[in-house]
């Protein structure tokens, strides 16, 4: 896996690129500023872009802009982004134009080194992989949504970690429950969100991006 | 000078007795201090009050040779002459507690000028203040000459010509000891009377300027309001600003260290197995970076609010400073009270940031930091004999500085002529 790493602070920039080659992946490039790292993704084509939010030299969004110009150029990119805190228009404005292949994550998260490279090839494979963190704000935030009230408990820790990128087994693992329960789970929130079968996108995509332009258009 | 000598006498006084909180003596000494106030405002009072007589003159033979056309040449700047004493009587008494709000600055217009409400009462001022204010200034100055020379007269008394009035007031030869000691009672009586009568003769000869000198009831406050709602807006950008650093250095500062540190534990525990060499070296880095991650937060926090205020006072912070500082600095600082924390906290940037800019730019030798309390205002001075020449528009942070004054309702001034001196003033109210 090739990846491209931008991050303006040296010493973390360093560590990070540090960890991912201990676990034999390939840093082709890494960067300190967004124009650096559009250079270095144009120059090196990588499969994985890594980006933090706050770089040089406003330090507000310049990764998410980063993040939305790599993609339009690549279509196809997979992109984890890295935050310092949760920012929920970040997520949503990164995440509206189609989650396949997109991260967003709180940066501390990379300490969990298996955590932090299942949610890089998943993002890699064309998945998605969104901290619990902006999941838990998400479900306070859209707490007025009626479709969201039809869910039962259960049903919104299931979608939380659908929220967050993880597979049905993955689920069940989490929650101590079988595949099938999981499964009977999922087609419940579908009904209970009023997403039909028949639909063109794939149902987990939209039940995601349900909550996250619910959050936007608050 | 004997109200000079007599002033330091009265502070040394003032303070062995608080020392001791002999509750008579407490007393004493507060009377004491808040007649020698008294006094320095009453002689302040004259110094505007000598002008004002010299103006009153002025405006009088103006009026008089405008009848004949002559006069109506000289008004303008006979106005504007007025104008001015008032705005700084209005300034002096400001120093001294007193809150004049100040009306709108009169039309320039000659017609409408003379017809103006503040023209009016401000001429009115000069006249009531360049009598009767003269008249208890000059008491002020001249009460406490009289009491010294009365007290000590005993001792002058051998040496002066046998036929030498004895008294102050002009009558009464002494020609013996018991004479000469009466005198001395009639000095405590000086005393006595300064004491009992200062404030309040203070207090009437600022009288007339707080009722006449302020905006009157006609007059819309619209001014005093634009001031104020720029100064809150000053305040609340100052106040994001410097939230904005804090925030800025405590996520892309401190967090960063802090996840840096994770990541190389995460990436050691990885390691520990397969390279316990290079695990141990990931955890060395690690922990460099912890002890990074500490030291941007200790710097932070001390941006806030520096802990030196609070262990040693404002005193002690400015004096650290001076200590710290390049260029030899000497301080001067004598303030009796604490005042406000976020007035200190400004007051010790002031000074810090004047005093780096005095070591990066002014080649001066020697520098002073005075700060003084002046009644419920903290006032402070910074000094270089440096090449001076120092621009606010240059990017030496002064602005910074100045929104920060302004914020806290006080003012800045700056004077730096090329060649030098340097001399920074800043004026904040206590807030206590």
């Amino acid at each position: 896996m090739r990846i491209v790493i931008a991050e303006d602070d040296p010493l973390l920039r360093e560590g990070l690129a540090l960890l991912l080659r201990a676990e034999s992946l390939d840093v082709v490039a890494t960067a300190g500023t967004a124009e650096e790292v559009l250079e270095a993704i144009d120059t090196h084509r990588p499969d994985v872009a890594v980006l933090d939010v706050r770089m040089p030299p406003t330090h507000t969004d310049e990764g998410i802009r980063a993040a939305i110009e790599a993609r339009r150029r690549r279509p196809g990119l997979a992109v984890l982004v890295l935050s310092a805190y949760v920012e929920q228009t970040f997520a949503t404005e990164l995440l509206t134009g189609g989650v396949g292949g997109l991260g967003y994550l709180l940066k501390e998260r990379v300490g969990r080194v298996e955590e932090f490279l299942d949610a890089l090839h998943r993002v890699a494979d064309g998945g998605t992989a969104i901290d619990p963190e902006v999941v838990a704000q998400l479900f306070t935030r859209s707490r007025q949504d009626t479709r969201l009230e039809r869910l039962s408990p259960r049903e919104r820790d299931v979608l939380a970690l659908m929220a967050e990128g993880l597979g049905n087994s993955a689920i069940a693992e989490r929650l101590v429950v079988t595949d099938g329960a999981v499964h009977k789970h999922i087609r419940s929130i579908f009904a209970k969100l009023d997403l039909a079968p028949t639909q063109q996108v794939d149902r987990r995509v939209a039940a995601v991006l349900h909550y996250l332009e619910d959050a936007r258009g608050r | 000078m004997a109200t000079r000598e007599r002033t330091t006498t009265g502070g040394r006084t003032g303070r062995g007795g608080e020392k001791r909180s002999d509750s008579l003596k407490h007393t004493v000494v507060t009377a004491v201090l808040a007649a020698l106030r008294a006094l320095g405002r009453l002689v302040g009072g004259f110094g505007t009050a000598l002008p004002a007589l010299a103006l009153l003159g002025w405006l009088v033979l103006t009026a008089v040779t405008s009848v004949v056309g002559v006069g109506l040449l000289m008004t303008p700047a006979a106005l504007r002459a007025l104008h001015a004493l008032a705005g700084r009587e209005r300034g002096r008494l400001a120093r001294h507690g007193f809150e004049i709000v100040a009306p709108d600055p009169p039309p320039t217009k000659l017609r409408l000028a003379v017809a103006d409400a503040t023209t009016r009462r401000e001429a009115a001022w000069v006249a009531v203040h360049a009598t009767f204010g003269l008249l208890l200034g000059l008491l002020g100055v001249l009460l406490p000459i009289a009491a010294v020379r009365d007290t000590v007269f005993p001792l002058v008394w051998p040496l002066a010509p046998p036929d030498a009035t004895s008294t102050s007031v002009g009558i009464g030869v002494a020609h013996s000891w018991a004479e000469a000691a009466s005198v001395s009672l009639l000095g405590l009586g000086w005393t006595a009377v300064v004491v009992g009568l200062g404030p309040g003769m203070a207090r009437l000869q600022a009288r007339p300027a707080v009722r006449l000198l302020a905006a009157g009831p006609d007059t819309d406050l619209s001014l005093r309001i634009a001031e104020l709602t720029a100064t809150r807006a000053a305040a609340l950008d100052a106040h994001a600003t410097e939230l904005r650093r804090i925030e800025r250095s405590l996520h892309d500062g401190t967090q960063n260290r802090i996840v840096t540190v994770t990541v190389l534990l995460g990436a050691a525990r990885r390691m520990v197995a397969r390279d316990p060499a290079a695990a141990g070296e990931l955890l060395e880095r690690a922990q460099t970076a912890a002890e990074e991650a500490l030291a941007e937060l200790r710097t932070v926090a001390r941006g806030i609010l520096p802990p030196v205020l609070d262990d040693r006072g404002l005193a002690g912070a400015l004096s650290g400073l001076a200590a710290q500082c390049a260029v030899p600095c000497r301080t001067d600082v004598d303030l009796p009270q604490r005042c406000a924390a976020s007035v200190e906290a400004t007051a010790y940037f002031v000074v810090a940031e004047a005093l780096t800019n005095i070591a990066k730019h002014s080649g001066a030798a020697h520098t002073t930091v005075t700060a003084r309390a002046r009644g419920d205002r903290l006032w402070l001075r910074v000094e270089d004999d440096g090449r001076g020449g120092a621009d606010e528009a240059g990017g030496s942070g002064l602005t910074g500085v100045r929104r920060r004054v302004a914020a806290h309702d006080g003012s800045l001034r700056l004077s730096s002529p090329h060649g030098g001196p340097t001399v920074l003033e800043v004026d904040l109210p206590c807030g206590s």
